[in-house]
């Protein structure tokens, strides 16, 4: 069972992949490796919840999507 | 009235220093613009590595293109202050209303508006939506375009020999980074097996 | 028994069976003039979204486009939620073993439009919308007439729309994407379509039979409507049954009516095996089928859901992983290609399948990988859809899947009939 089908914390802020904004550039892979792997297809696979530690990171990665894909919704 | 200061702050007599920095940063812009637009081409084109991710393409094409539109606005405003050549501070903003070159001004005047609008849209890209963003952000090849061949039509330098050949390894530099997008888009992503995997009738006379 | 032709144009007639509700007096036609002389004299509608709601919660009336979702408190949000409301009725089917909506809507449109208009009046609704399968002209030929001999007498005015031919038309957020001029596909959608949903606007969606459901409570009350079925879950649904006898099957049940039975009436085998809910469904060995009733508990006991009611028996000789195979390709054909896991992930499990189909593999692992991988990721449900028929049918038939995991199959020497589901 993957990471992403966990129930969500409601104290963390939450990653979400608008799927079909998403076009596989990987550079949210690239910039948070600790909560987002690429799938055979080059296709993120993403944690939903995010540690504390990794908030800026994660906001990082949103600002960077090319497609504006990558959306993070606070707690 | 700059122009006045500057000469009394003790330069040498007559030595046209704003209409130095506005040549040189005209140059030095079409360099950085290069790199800017060839950055951003190849941000998609490029898949990333372990040494160097997309990530980094694309940070280095953000910090290029502030750096580049430091430039720019270095270069617009020496062309304002300096009074050797009479060009006011809209018609700086407003395209083909200089009396100065009106033509090839104009040009790079439609480049600059172009690059602002490219500039606040892509700081206001996530409140814009991805659509209207990018409608906006093609229009910077032109921009590019138009630079150059202001920069060609005008430039003190663009008759010499380097001056020529500068400009000419900035536009095969651009060229090649959107020939290798090209071929890249082109080769689309392997499709896994097509998409009607099984071309069978699956229900009553139902294809 | 009445055949009707339901699929005009390719010649697929379905057999219909009379009914004790929705389906009764078949012989008396679709016509308005029928239609009001049966419904007349009964009970006032109710007035507002609250009465209304209270009257569906005293049923616990669900929604038959397989979510099985409340009507009452999608009627009660949208009642309070801010914006003039929209009714939508999904007929799209979209499915293409389902037929009774195209039923309903061919042969009891009036108890259908009776429903939107009570549901509509009841929330304040100012337009209704209705949304018929583009592949059946029959059915768009037939809601159009009946649409047009109420449209002096109905309050709330009416339109009808075509879905597009392909399975994920009759996906709920894909309906509104029809409605709002976008193509008829799904989207991720931020909040339920009672809150916003067409223009904003607070959207009671529910299919076809919800409605007709929801017209015969309020015409006949809930005495005379709990008079049939459990008491946990009174009332009748429609079944499709195709089990690749002469033509498929949609009949009305009780719940809590055994299963068998009603397969062997239509013509079908039920000691085989059963896709149970279309091709999301769950597949289910034949110990398990002998004991099922048309009960969503029953069903969940079973580890199934009843959905929207499509029942898909396995033929005997037939063999449940070619049929898994077939029907995985076709949904992998039917992937709106706009989500990557979805557009890539279900063409490779379909590969996947085949290949354990044609004994070509020696270990399910690839299936399986494939299947954790497309899994909650996209904008619908398109995959874990795809995915259940297939997790379902390596638990159901564990013998089968040994033997093609070893190059043979327990149905070789059997031909698959052409056009079989």
């Amino acid at each position: 069972m993957s990471a992403s089908t966990r129930a969500p914390d409601p104290a963390r802020q939450q990653l979400t992949v608008d799927w079909q904004s998403c076009d596989g550039h990987g550079l949210c892979a690239e910039i948070l490796p600790e909560l987002v792997h690429l799938d055979e297809w080059h296709f993120p696979v993403v944690q939903r919840a995010v540690p504390k530690e990794l908030e800026r990171l994660a906001r990082a990665a949103v600002v960077a999507c090319p497609k504006l894909a990558l959306k993070i919704t606070k707690p | 009235m700059l122009s006045n200061v500057v000469q009394a702050a003790g330069l040498v007599e007559g030595a046209p220093v704003l209409w130095y920095a506005n040549r040189g940063s005209g140059f030095v812009l079409l360099g950085l613009l290069t790199i800017t637009t060839v950055a951003g081409v190849l941000a998609g084109a490029v898949p990333g590595s372990r040494e160097w991710p997309r990530a980094a393409t694309q940070a280095m094409h953000r910090n290029v293109g502030l750096l580049s539109a430091t430039f720019l606005a270095l270069h617009v405003v020496t062309t304002v202050v300096d009074e050797f050549v009479d060009v006011r501070w809209w018609q700086a903003i407003v395209p083909f209303t200089s009396g100065y070159e009106r033509i090839w001004l104009g040009l790079g005047v439609v480049g600059l508006d172009l690059i602002l609008a490219v500039i606040i849209t892509s700081m206001l890209r996530h409140r814009l939506g991805h659509r209207l963003w990018r409608g906006i952000h093609v229009l910077s090849y032109l921009a590019w375009a138009l630079g150059t061949v202001h920069g060609l039509a005008m430039g003190t330098d663009a008759g010499t020999r380097w001056g020529v050949a500068f400009a000419a390894v900035c536009t095969m530099a651009v060229a090649v980074a959107i020939g290798a997008r090209l071929v890249s888009l082109r080769s689309a992503p392997p499709s896994a097996g097509a998409p009607k995997a099984n071309p069978v009738t699956t229900h009553r006379g139902m294809p | 028994m009445s055949g009707v032709r339901v699929a005009a144009g390719q010649g697929t007639d379905v057999w219909v069976h009379e009914g004790p509700r929705l389906l009764a007096d078949l012989e008396h036609g679709p016509g308005l003039a029928v239609h009001r002389r049966r419904s007349n004299g009964r009970q006032p509608w109710p007035t507002s979204g609250w009465e209304l709601a209270e009257l569906l919660e005293a049923v616990d009336l669900r929604g038959r486009g397989g979510a099985a979702f409340p009507l009452a408190r999608k009627v009660r949000t949208a009642a309070k939620a801010r914006g003039r409301p929209v009714v939508v009725v999904n007929a799209a089917e979209g499915e293409p073993a389902s037929s009774k909506d195209s039923t309903l809507m061919l042969l009891k449109p009036h108890l259908v439009l009776d429903g939107a208009q009570l549901v509509a009046q009841a929330i304040g609704a100012d337009t209704i919308h209705v949304v018929v399968p583009g592949e059946r002209p029959s059915v768009q030929a037939g809601v159009r007439t009946a649409m047009a001999d109420r449209a002096d007498a109905d309050p709330v005015p009416m339109s009808l729309h075509r879905a597009e031919c392909r399975f994920v038309a009759g996906e709920s957020s894909a309906v509104l994407e029809l409605l709002s001029g976008r193509p008829n596909l799904p989207v991720t959608t931020s909040r339920p379509s009672a809150v916003s949903g067409l223009g904003g606007r607070p959207t009671v969606l529910s299919n076809a039979e919800t409605y007709a459901q929801a017209a015969l409570l309020a015409r006949d009350g809930v005495d005379a409507y709990c008079s049939v079925g459990t008491p946990a879950e009174p009332g009748t649904r429609l079944l499709t049954i195709d089990g690749d006898g002469d033509r498929p099957t949609v009949l009305e049940v009780a719940h809590g009516t055994r299963l068998a039975p009603l397969l062997a009436a239509a013509d079908a085998d039920a000691d085989n095996g059963l896709l149970l809910g279309g091709y999301h469904g769950t597949w289910l060995p034949p110990a398990a089928v002998a004991d099922l009733t048309v009960s969503a508990m029953s069903m969940i006991e079973a580890g199934a859901a009843i959905g929207a009611g499509v029942m898909l028996p396995l033929r005997a000789g037939a063999c449940p992983i070619r049929r898994t195979a077939v029907v995985v390709g076709y949904l992998a054909g039917e992937s709106a290609n706009r989500c990557g896991p979805c557009k890539f992930g279900l063409p490779a499990l379909a590969h996947a399948v085949r290949d354990l189909a044609l004994g070509a593999v020696r270990s399910s692992e690839r299936i399986v990988q494939l299947m954790d991988a497309v899994e909650r990721r996209g904008a619908c449900h398109h995959p874990d859809g795809t995915t259940r028929s297939i997790r379902s049918m390596l638990r159901a038939f564990p013998l089968e899947v040994e033997m093609h995991l070893s190059g043979s199959c327990t149905a070789a020497a059997v031909a698959v009939p052409a056009g079989a589901w």
